[in-house]
């Protein structure tokens, strides 16, 4: 059975686990459950899982936007970060957003505003790392960006190049509250992850059929569109805002074994109704 | 060649250099751009009207009129599969497909034939079929500008549909091609406030932005931030033309 595919049921936000309604819309990580439980994963640990499920994708047919968001997730709870996110290039050439760590409309637009200028779109043109950037002064480099960042709460940058050999694909992106550098070994295990994930992506291919890197970025970003789509029903139907619709979205994704994709697919079509997602009263409270 | 591909058609498409109406200059681009014999449109969506929309020659149209009488061609598929359908050599295919469409096509002079989904997320708007007289496959090149050139042939689509000139296209193109998050959230809110399709929801939010002479990804905006319903009739009039 592949790891990827193993879920656990549908569970309540712990207590004091703040960070993750700001930035975390994986609630029900494998460190998120140690938390909960008392039972805590050592980052090696969590690593190695994390290079399996990342493995388990080469074998299992599975959903772009579901491992870069593992990914991401994977990023905040193993390295000193406190944001991360992806992005993809499209065929035109243009960065675009796959996934992050924070579904919130303040960070997504960090990301979209990368298009233009900022660490990922340095990053991905010279398919070389973009470390440690201390927004505050490198205002002359990236002077709309910069600003964002910091209007956001960040103070340093990191991007790290998506490729495998020749072919560059997009860019890792973390982000830091403080404006302290990374340290070097949490770079390699990003860049390892981030190699990882390109593996994935590249070797995803032949289960699409689809016959250039090109198409199979197109194929993905499409489906980061229809999940889009998807958030702005559940949102308009539960009175949610878009971070609380991805949620739920993948919620169910992981509780009933389905790609998100898939179940975004659904929520369009009227094959689930908005409050089929609704999560189920917590359990064992008093 | 940050989004210069997209440009580069973009600019092509609303630059005043074709002669011809605004659906015929849709497929003449399609085919110029990817180095094609023809291009055509068709829409194969209930969301929106069933048809042809353009053809650049006879074979092109032709190409059209066996897939909808017959059901089956590299267009039906790419819409059905949701993925480009590449048959470089239609004479040596190797995939034993299309039985009653190649004939007459290859009668009709199509070497090769490529045909391209037009979507965007959810919505199927149909397909671009592309044919070449000479076989071979598409160059990575022409399969990149294809596949930027399907996707604002989908966007020129819904800003027809929505009553917007396509001359108009060019900033509101741009603009999407920076992916703007609120567009694609803010048509799956209208599309609940008003029950209809997701599709459709689009439509109207580019009628509203056309119609009040304000950029797509601002109206997009108001909608999200719950600043601008579509189904409050008693503040905003109906945004529809």
């Amino acid at each position: 059975m592949p790891v990827v595919r193993r879920r656990a049921g549908p569970r309540a936000v712990p207590k004091g686990y703040s960070w993750a309604l700001r930035y975390g819309s994986g609630l029900r990580t494998p460190l998120a459950e140690s938390m909960v439980t008392g039972d805590p994963m050592p980052r090696e640990a969590l690593l190695a899982r994390t290079f399996v499920e990342l493995a388990d994708t080469l074998v299992a047919d599975f959903d772009v936007v579901e491992v870069l968001t593992l990914l991401t997730d994977r990023c905040v709870e193993v390295l000193e970060v406190d944001a991360a996110g992806i992005m993809l290039v499209a065929p035109d050439g243009d960065l675009k957003v796959m996934a992050s760590s924070s579904e919130t409309m303040r960070f997504l637009e960090l990301f979209e505003l990368q298009s233009q200028e900022g660490p990922c779109l340095d990053c991905y043109r010279t398919a070389a790392p973009v470390v440690n950037q201390n927004l505050a002064t490198v205002n002359g480099r990236w002077p709309r960006f910069s600003v964002e960042a910091l209007a956001a709460g960040f103070h340093s940058a990191h991007a790290l190049p998506m490729r495998l050999r020749g072919t560059v694909i997009g860019a890792l992106n973390l982000f830091n509250v403080g404006a302290g550098e990374m340290p070097r070994d949490d770079i390699e295990v990003a860049q390892a992850l981030a190699d990882a994930a390109t593996i994935a992506i590249l070797q995803h291919r032949a289960a699409l059929e689809a016959q250039t890197v090109n198409e199979q970025l197109d194929h993905a970003l499409n489906s980061r569109v229809v999940i889009e789509q998807a958030k702005g029903m559940v949102a308009e139907r539960q009175g949610l805002n878009m971070d609380e619709a991805f949620t739920r979205l993948r919620s169910y994704a992981r509780s009933h074994n389905l790609r998100l994709a898939e179940v975004a697919n659904d929520v369009i079509f009227g094959g689930l109704v908005a409050s089929d997602l609704d999560p189920p009263p917590p359990r064992g409270e008093s | 060649m940050n989004g210069q591909r997209r440009i580069r058609i973009l600019s092509r498409l609303v630059g005043d250099t074709a002669p011809g109406g605004e659906t015929e200059r849709l497929c003449q681009v399609s085919a110029e751009v990817t180095g094609m014999s023809g291009a055509g449109i068709m829409l194969m969506s209930d969301d929106v009207l069933r048809g042809s929309v353009c053809t650049t020659n006879e074979v092109s149209a032709l190409i059209e009129e066996l897939q909808y009488g017959l059901g089956e061609g590299p267009c039906v598929d790419a819409y059905h599969l949701d993925r480009p359908v590449l048959e470089p050599d239609l004479a040596h295919a190797r995939l034993p497909r299309w039985p009653a469409f190649s004939p007459p096509a290859l009668e009709a002079g199509v070497g090769a034939i490529f045909g391209f989904p037009l979507r965007v997320g959810a919505v199927r708007l149909g397909a671009l079929n592309l044919y070449r007289v000479r076989s071979g496959s598409l160059a990575d090149e022409a399969h990149a500008d294809a596949l930027v050139m399907a996707d604002i042939a989908a966007q020129a689509l819904l800003v027809m549909q929505a009553g917007a000139p396509l001359g108009s296209l060019g900033a509101e193109l741009e603009a999407a091609g920076e992916f703007h998050y609120g567009v694609h959230q803010a048509s799956g809110m209208v599309a609940v406030q008003l029950e209809v399709g997701v599709g459709q929801a689009l439509i109207r939010l580019r009628a509203y932005a056309f119609g009040h002479d304000r950029p797509l990804a601002q109206v997009a905006e108001d909608v999200v931030a719950r600043r601008l319903r579509f189904d409050d009739r008693s503040g905003e009039k109906d945004p529809v033309p």
